[in-house]
């Protein structure tokens, strides 16, 4: 048998790893884009487990609007990225100073 | 161990191998090939919680087309690998302290004290024509129709985003009109003109 | 299925679809026919919500959407700015070759965004509106994309806004986990019947709160405020800087006022560290900027600390004086950037504070305009903005918040210090080019009505008040 609090605990240690993947990037805006799809899966991960073991459909049907949303988050993400590349030549997160003050 | 817990524990060490190896690696194609692997790992989760529409959407939707864009924009952008790689691992260490404290933190209070199984016990197993398709699908097209109507919008922001942002019309380059291909008329092309015959000399 | 509620939404929707596909036939050259169309359908969509104003709150569309008078005021507060920001933004455009149909789509999309955020009755609707905004915001940073700056600030942005998203979904996770509703109505009964110390509660209630203080912008979650203000196109950083501080506040009022009454103790303790250094980091780093669009982004930051100083004294008093202070702001807001976006012509982009030298002797009567505000700002009585910081800090001693209150009056002064600033650049230093602003007539007059309106407003911010409270009212 399988609890409610081991589903959780796959999803707090997905999005600690999400989490700490963006802080800690400093190379590379790709893999920075790949760390936010990382924490949604573990909110994913968590209303999924939730609805299950709630026997409430409503958290299955906002994981399925979040993945849309998600979707639709990266390819605005991409773009922007493509946009960047082009002005910068760069995706390296340290090249990104030129705002300070 | 019964046969869900070993389902479970394969599935869920693959998903978090995966991950780290989505966050430390420096070569983005790799970080795109793990992020994948936990994808398919998270969709066999589902599964085993019943939620066997969003796996397949997680497989067909994220897998077959988030990830191919993510990895055709890494072809495209042509980046420099080597440069990405220097400096690699200065913070790992004390990222790896953080994300094993913050888990911790987390485990604390979503364990088993909490919601385990004498807390929350495991649901009823739906039966064999339980379709959990048939189910979302007439909740989303009635309850839900108003955030269903949103997410369209969203969707239409994100392709006009897209295109406003990355579409570049180059002067240089010649298009085709085929509206005016289509209407062209005689006249425009031949031109008949009329002038005396020449004698032969 | 009554889908009247809803009217003024479904009709901004269905003729922002409509100004995109009329946009495509008329093409790049006649854009003002898509200027004029945006215009029209936000004044029929604040038309449509005063005709069918009521005070009784309606749920419709199951339980997702609520129209009350706090989203009816909302509704009609960001319709009126973005109308304002798009006559201030017109010329702007037009010089830097931006003047083009997707702009406006994407400007009117975010205010769908907000529009749903305002009527909000279920997280999914709360989530959903939130992404609208924040994607349509995002492509807008990123309009100008020769510029380098304004790409960076639009990927600091995303990712930021990105990361707050997934916290605030964490959150709402762990709240849906222990209520078992999504409903916030529904969210709101059950946890109020639940006896109080549910640490799950809490866990999943600091996730929100720090999703919320970053989109909001609040110290110590503030770090892309300045970049994306100074990075982005003038007249992006107008509209960002006015209609979605309209939202935030909405979406505060939603989540933390409408569904978490019952954990207030929890959270106002939250938002008063968070007003604090709000109000301290952004007067203070303030005083140091050159940049005029940074200094704005930095006051915008201490003016959300003084708005969550309205809603960490709590009570109906306070949320309705958080209210009347953000819309105080978000007009002063309009007014401050509008005139940057005004006075960068053509070739001519207004950066620093030092642009603005010798104005008083360049163009005495938009000077005087710029005064107005910037006393506004500084909460110089008697301009509007006094009274709306007269009115937070009151809210917070009648909450026994006395060392806060004192804080935000310390602060304040500290603030005056950079406005005034800006006001001696203008009247007393001498002027650098004497290249005269030629400024559009509708941006002049509407400049003219916006700076006024500080003084103007001044009868009347007791009937303003009233209006704000009887909007909180319908809150549960």
């Amino acid at each position: 048998m399988i609890s409610l609090s081991q589903y959780l605990i796959l999803g707090a240690i997905l999005f600690a790893l999400g989490v700490v993947g963006i802080f800690l990037n400093r190379k590379n805006v790709v893999i920075l884009l790949m760390a936010i799809e990382l924490m949604l899966l573990a909110v994913n991960m968590n209303f999924v487990a939730f609805s299950s073991y709630l026997n409430d459909p409503a958290g299955q049907i906002f994981v399925f609007f979040i993945l849309t949303v998600a979707a639709a988050e990266s390819a605005i993400g991409l773009a922007i990225l493509i946009v960047l590349f082009r002005n910068r030549s760069t995706i390296n997160v340290e090249d990104l100073d030129t705002l300070k003050g | 161990m019964t046969f869900e817990q070993i389902v479970f524990y394969f599935f869920s060490g693959v998903l978090v191998l995966a991950a780290v190896v989505v966050v430390t690696v420096r070569n983005p194609v790799k970080a795109a090939l793990a992020l994948v692997l936990a994808f398919f790992s998270a969709a066999g989760l589902w599964i085993l919680l019943e939620a066997e529409f969003l796996a397949i959407v997680l497989v067909l939707v994220y897998v077959g087309a988030v990830m191919v864009l993510f990895l055709f924009v890494v072809m495209m952008l042509d980046i420099n690998i080597a440069e990405l790689r220097e400096g690699f691992g200065d913070y790992l260490p004390i990222g790896g302290i953080v994300a094993a404290l913050m888990v911790v933190e987390m485990a604390i209070i979503l364990g088993p004290r909490r919601f385990g199984l004498a807390k929350v016990p495991v649901p009823q197993a739906h039966g064999a024509t339980f379709s959990n398709t048939r189910m979302l699908g007439d909740l989303l097209y009635t309850t839900y129709v108003y955030p269903f109507e949103i997410a369209a919008a969203i969707l239409l922001v994100a392709i006009i985003a897209a295109i406003a942002l990355t579409m570049r019309r180059r002067p240089e380059t010649k298009y085709q009109n085929p509206a005016e291909q289509v209407r062209v008329q005689r006249s425009d092309r031949l031109r008949i003109i009329r002038m005396p015959s020449e004698k032969k000399g | 299925m009554n889908f009247m509620p809803a009217l003024p939404l479904i009709f901004l929707f269905g003729s922002t679809c409509a100004i995109l596909l009329i946009g495509l036939y008329v093409g790049e050259r006649r854009t003002s026919v898509v200027y004029v169309l945006s215009q029209v359908a936000l004044i029929t969509t604040v038309a449509l919500v005063i005709r069918d104003a009521q005070a009784a709150p309606i749920v419709a569309l199951h339980g997702m959407f609520v129209r009350d008078r706090l989203a009816d005021l909302l509704d009609i507060a960001i319709c009126l700015l973005v109308v304002a920001v798009f006559v201030y933004s017109r010329r702007y455009l037009s010089d830097r070759d931006m003047y083009r149909t997707e702009y406006f789509v994407l400007a009117l999309f975010g205010v769908v965004g907000m529009m749903v955020i305002n009527s909000a009755a279920h997280f999914l609707s709360l989530y959903l509106g939130l992404e609208l905004m924040a994607l349509s915001l995002y492509a807008m940073v990123a309009f100008q994309r020769d510029s380098a700056r304004a790409t960076e600030a639009a990927m600091k942005y995303f990712v930021l806004g990105a990361l707050a998203s997934g916290m605030l979904l964490y959150g709402m996770s762990m709240l849906y986990g222990v209520t078992g509703s999504l409903s916030i109505a529904k969210v709101a009964s059950t946890i109020s019947a639940m006896p109080p110390g549910n640490i799950v509660l809490v866990f999943g209630l600091v996730f929100v709160i720090v999703g919320l203080l970053f989109k909001i912008g609040a110290v110590p979650f503030h770090m892309w405020i300045p970049d994306v203000y100074d990075g982005a196109p003038t007249v992006v950083t107008l509209y960002i800087g006015t209609a979605p501080k309209v939202a935030a506040l909405a979406l505060i009022l939603r989540l933390l006022v409408g569904g978490l009454q019952a954990l207030s103790p929890s959270w106002r303790e939250m938002l008063v560290i968070a007003a604090f250094l709000s109000m301290g980091v952004g007067n203070v780093v303030a005083i140091s900027q050159t940049n005029l669009k940074r200094m704005l982004a930095y006051s915008a930051i201490a003016h959300m600390g003084f708005a969550l100083l309205g809603l960490a004294a709590g009570g109906r008093e306070g949320y309705a004086d958080a209210l009347f202070y953000l819309l105080i702001y978000s007009v002063m807001s309009l007014g401050a950037f509008g005139l940057v976006a005004l006075l960068s012509g053509p070739g001519r982009e207004i950066e620093y504070i030092d642009d603005l030298k010798g104005l008083s002797q360049r163009n005495p009567w938009i000077a005087f305009l710029m005064l107005l505000l910037m006393f506004a700002m500084a909460g110089v009585p008697p301009t509007a903005g006094f009274y709306a910081k007269l009115a937070v800090i009151q809210a917070a001693v009648d909450a026994h918040l006395i060392w806060l209150a004192v804080a935000a009056v310390l602060f304040s002064v500290v603030g005056a210090y950079y406005y005034l600033r800006v006001v001696k650049v203008m009247y007393f230093d001498a002027p650098e080019d004497d290249r005269p602003f030629v400024l559009p007539l509708d941006g002049k007059f509407l400049f003219g009505l916006n700076g006024l309106s500080m003084l103007l407003l001044t009868p009347w911010i007791g009937t303003i008040i009233a209006f704000c409270h009887s909007a909180i009212q319908g809150l549960p």
